[in-house]
């Protein structure tokens, strides 16, 4: 079940503040990253994600991490996985918990720190009587 | 399996004939191969007939209207040929929400998607102009549109009909300019509701009347106490009873499976049921009020929703005016009581159901069957009253979908009853306010302190977090009053008694206003002021508020002599991004009967798009909200909602309906909703109106336990 | 707390498998009402980590934006039959962990 990222095409950073520094050198980059999110949600508690990033995951090119950012979240930075090598691949599956429909954002953070990203908007149906009024 | 075919024949056969391609969607997989899609809005048909898609639910608030209206304005359609289709919930996952948002909530259908709409309607115009431009090898610029009509140079002359083929092909423009409202010929005008034929000839079909062949029917029972669950049922003391399938106990409820609803009624009515009530058994509206003023008065567990100035040095050394209002629980009572048609089978959902969110219904039945969610199909209808029961709360769906599950393959029609449907609904929420004002010199307040102590419905129902902890439904119109008054300090106190609580028509403007413009009519009582000029004076020269007010005490002849005995209130407010504003006429007799001579209400809903239905939604604001302020109270006793059924719940009846004078003053430049504003300034008009009448100020409401009836 | 793990049975020297945890924890948002309409105190994990033969080979740093009974799948490479060990801690420093034994051919 595939979600592109609800503003494709554009490099649009939803979050600020606290995780700021993420991105304190490079930009993310949109690419390379595929993050499958459904696009809607009953209520946001228990939604099921997964991340993958294209990488060969060797001793010199391998993903380090990956960030899951999200919109509205009392707290930004829902979570960080960290691989290395012994991975063999990047591809993470969770479930997440969303405060009401908005994008979610996958940060894949390269050995040679160059920055990757993808995103997806869910629509949590429950929240819809509150968002945006 | 019920084919879409089969079920449209049948409907047909029914009731003697459906209009086609209208509220039965199951017509739009046979039409597309017709029926050229210019883009997810508008479709067209060879015969110039165009079909509008709808995202959003119809609950007689008319915004299926008003949107398709802004449609056909920007698209130059002929609105006689114009037919409405529900855009289809399947279809919305599998492409992306190309919709948008499906919600008919917070009066926000034509407020939050008149842009996108308008802009839809403009981009097929475009692309039906650049087909026939094409065919003609003529510009674009040199052809116009009127009708439904493409006229080109030379006296060329095309119909929408003959270039949507070719128009479907063309590549949408990025661009698209929009016409001014006041150049507007279909949009603004007092058009008659589409599905209007239908209701009257009874054509129309709403959720309840779901009819598929094989069809199983379920009644369900909830725990009568709030939050209590099923122990055990004894099947056995209804074994052998005509036309029962099955009985199943379902962890909060139990549903019981006929081949008839009266059989699956009766027999839920006989079945032995061994609740565990919970732990909320001993709640009574005594307790819960205790809860809330417990709040009131507490030193902890409170927030500051708005602190300007400084309001305990401004209230100290003067007189201090205070009063505390409270409101109940009120319930939906929706014409047409909860339920859910579903069918469950080899993986696929299909569901038919009155709901106000097609796309949280869709979402629910997905996560009810444990099937992804492109196998899920919403058949949606009319509904019969939504007022903010059918959005947020979709349990409905889930216990529907639920039982289907269980009678894997049959289609089941599961319906509440009356009663089921008034005992556990989502309540508008009980509120207890606190006031405190001290009045300058010139009799203008200087200082105000508010604390509300309420339910959070955010937080309970939603399950949200709340930024700073503050509920802006909980403390809407009085944290954010347009007065100007130097110190203000406003203040929540969340209190959540167990009985669980849902967005009512109108939701804090429901009730807040009530007491918020009653306290400053007390204000103006006290200053020895006439109440309208005391508003004035408050509210900022160039504010809306301002404007309405001004326009509404006009119409009402404020100010002007009234017979002996007929006294006036008034009340203003902003709400759901429009600004209305009351003027009640009353009289009062002996018996403390009362008379309503005239109910003036005024609204400015920035633009207007159809004045018919805003006359009909204040009308309707005004039949919802009397009936809430004369009688309207959900009373709690042991855990359990005392209140029934139409016996002990009264509603207003058609010879009691004091007449309405509309006094809509759009000012244009934003758009307001219309299908909630209505009811806000009503209460406080009508009760500001008894105590001039009386000298008697309302507090709480309903107005019958204040010794009020309506003559 | 209780924890299940997932472990292929056929694994192969060098084979890229995918390795699952489930754990038993609330996570508490710090949000949720309890039954007096109180706020229950967040409580999360905050650190999970993945030790294949006592080598790191999967770290995750969770929030309330984790669901609860949080489920991880990540992958790993098989590179030897031996132990895979889980240890988490959440907000009130409460320890877990939990162990699964991994046969590679």
């Amino acid at each position: 079940m595939k979600r592109r990222g609800f503003l494709s095409g554009v490099v649009v950073l939803p979050v600020a503040g606290r995780v700021g520094k993420a991105f304190a050198q490079t930009e993310p980059k949109r690419g390379r990253v595929k993050l499958e999110l459904p696009v809607l949600a009953d209520n946001g508690n228990s939604v099921p994600m997964k991340v993958r990033v294209e990488s060969p995951m060797s001793e010199a090119d391998h993903v380090k991490s990956i960030r899951l950012l999200s919109e509205r979240n009392p707290e930004r930075e829902m979570a960080v996985f960290h691989l290395g090598p012994r991975a063999g691949a990047a591809e993470i599956s969770t479930r997440v918990r969303l405060a009401g429909s908005q994008v979610v954002t996958a940060i894949a953070e390269m050995s040679d720190g160059s920055q990757w990203m993808d995103s997806a908007h869910v629509q949590v149906t429950l929240s819809a009587c509150v968002d945006g009024s | 399996m019920t084919t879409r075919r089969e079920f449209l024949k049948i409907s047909a056969a029914v009731g003697g004939g459906l209009t086609v391609g209208f509220h039965v969607p199951f017509a739009a997989a046979q039409q597309q191969v017709l029926t050229p899609e210019i883009n997810a809005w508008v479709l067209v048909r060879p015969d110039d007939r165009v079909i509008i898609r709808y995202a959003r639910s119809e609950m007689g608030q008319g915004s299926m209207t008003s949107a398709a209206q802004l449609v056909a304005e920007e698209l130059g359609c002929d609105w006689k040929k114009v037919q409405v289709e529900y855009a289809d919930t399947n279809a919305q996952v599998r492409r992306k929400r190309v919709w948008g948002d499906m919600a008919s909530v917070g009066s926000r259908t034509i407020r939050f998607s008149q842009e996108y709409l308008r802009k839809g309607g403009a981009q097929a115009r475009e692309m039906l102009v650049a087909a026939a431009a094409q065919g003609w090898r003529v510009k674009p610029s040199q052809c116009r549109v009127a009708n439904g009509v493409i006229s080109g140079p030379g006296g060329r002359k095309t119909t929408f009909g003959k270039v949507a083929t070719a128009a479907a092909k063309m590549t949408p423009p990025q661009e698209v300019a929009l016409k001014d409202p006041k150049d507007w010929t279909i949009a603004g005008k007092p058009i008659p509701r589409i599905e209007i034929p239908d209701i009257v000839t009874a054509r129309i079909r709403y959720g309840i009347d779901a009819h598929l062949p094989g069809m199983a029917y379920a009644a369900i029972a909830q725990c009568p106490v709030f939050g209590g669950k099923v122990k055990s049922v004894d099947a056995a003391a209804i074994q052998g009873r005509r036309g029962i399938l099955k009985v199943l106990p379902l962890g909060d409820y139990v549903a019981v499976v006929a081949d008839n609803w009266w059989r699956a009624k009766e027999a839920l009515k006989a079945l032995p049921i061994d609740w565990d009530f919970g732990p909320n058994a001993s709640v009574s509206s005594e307790t819960i009020k205790q809860l809330l003023r417990a709040g009131l008065d507490a030193d902890s567990d409170v927030v500051v929703a708005k602190n300007a100035g400084d309001v305990a040095q401004a209230l100290k050394g003067a007189p201090v005016i205070e009063a505390e209002y409270y409101t109940p629980y009120l319930a939906h009572v929706t014409m047409e009581p909860m339920g859910c048609a579903a069918l469950v089978k080899e993986g696929r959902v299909d569901i038919w159901t009155s709901t106000q969110n097609a796309e949280a219904s869709h979402a629910a039945a997905a996560a009810t069957a444990g099937v992804p969610l492109e196998n899920v199909y919403v058949h949606r209808t009319q509904l019969g009253g939504g007022f903010g029961r059918r959005g947020g709360a979709q349990d409905f769906v889930r216990q529907g979908v639920q039982i289907a599950k269980a009678m894997e393959g049959t289609p089941v029609k599961m319906l509440w009853t009356r009663e089921e449907d008034m005992q556990h609904d989502f309540y508008r929420p009980v509120s207890m306010v606190r006031f405190r004002a001290a009045l300058g010199a010139d009799g203008n307040p200087v200082a105000l302190y508010s604390r509300v102590s309420a339910p959070s419905i955010i937080a309970t129902l939603l399950k949200l977090p709340l930024k700073d902890g503050i509920d802006p439904q909980a403390v809407a119109a009085i944290a954010d009053q347009p007065y100007q008054i130097a110190n203000v300090r406003m203040e929540y106190a969340q209190r959540n008694p167990p009985v669980p609580v849902g967005f009512w028509r109108t939701v804090g403007h429901s009730q807040n206003p009530f007491m918020r413009e009653s306290f400053i009519d007390e204000l103006a009582h006290a200053a020895g002021k006439d109440a309208y000029a005391y508003r004035r004076a408050l509210l900022p020269e160039s504010s809306r508020e301002r404007r309405i007010l001004d326009a509404t005490a006009k119409a009402a002849g404020w100010g002007s002599p009234l017979p002996k005995g007929v006294h006036r209130g008034i009340a203003v407010t902003e709400g759901y991004g429009s600004y209305t504003s009351a003027v009640c006429e009353l009289s009062v007799s002996d018996k403390q009967e009362v008379s309503i001579r005239r109910l003036v209400l005024g609204v400015d809903p920035g633009h207007a798009v159809n004045p018919d239905n805003i006359l009909a939604q204040m009308q309707g604001s005004a039949v919802f909200m009397l009936t809430a302020m004369f009688w309207g109270e959900i009373t709690i006793k042991d855990g359990r909602v005392e209140q029934s059924n139409f016996n002990d719940h009264r509603v207003m009846r058609l010879a009691e309906m004091p007449k309405v004078e509309l006094v809509l003053a759009p000012t244009g430049g934003f758009w307001g909703g219309i299908g909630e504003p209505g009811q806000a300034s009503i209460a406080p008009a009508v009760c500001n109106a008894l105590f001039a009448a009386t000298g008697k100020r309302i507090r709480a409401l309903p107005l019958r336990n204040e010794g009020f009836e309506l003559a | 707390m209780v924890a299940r793990i997932r472990v292929p049975q056929d694994a192969k020297r060098g084979d890229v498998i995918r390795i699952a945890v489930l754990v038993q924890h609330p996570m508490e948002t710090g949000y949720r009402l309890d039954a007096d309409g109180k706020k229950v105190p967040k409580n999360v994990i905050r650190s999970l980590v993945c030790r294949y033969n006592g080598v790191e080979v999967f770290r995750a740093q969770l929030s309330p934006g984790i669901a609860a009974n949080p489920f991880l799948e990540f992958p790993t490479i098989a590179a030897e039959s031996g132990e895979l060990e889980f240890t988490w801690v959440d907000d009130a420093g409460v320890r877990g962990s939990a162990k699964q034994a991994i046969a590679v051919a």
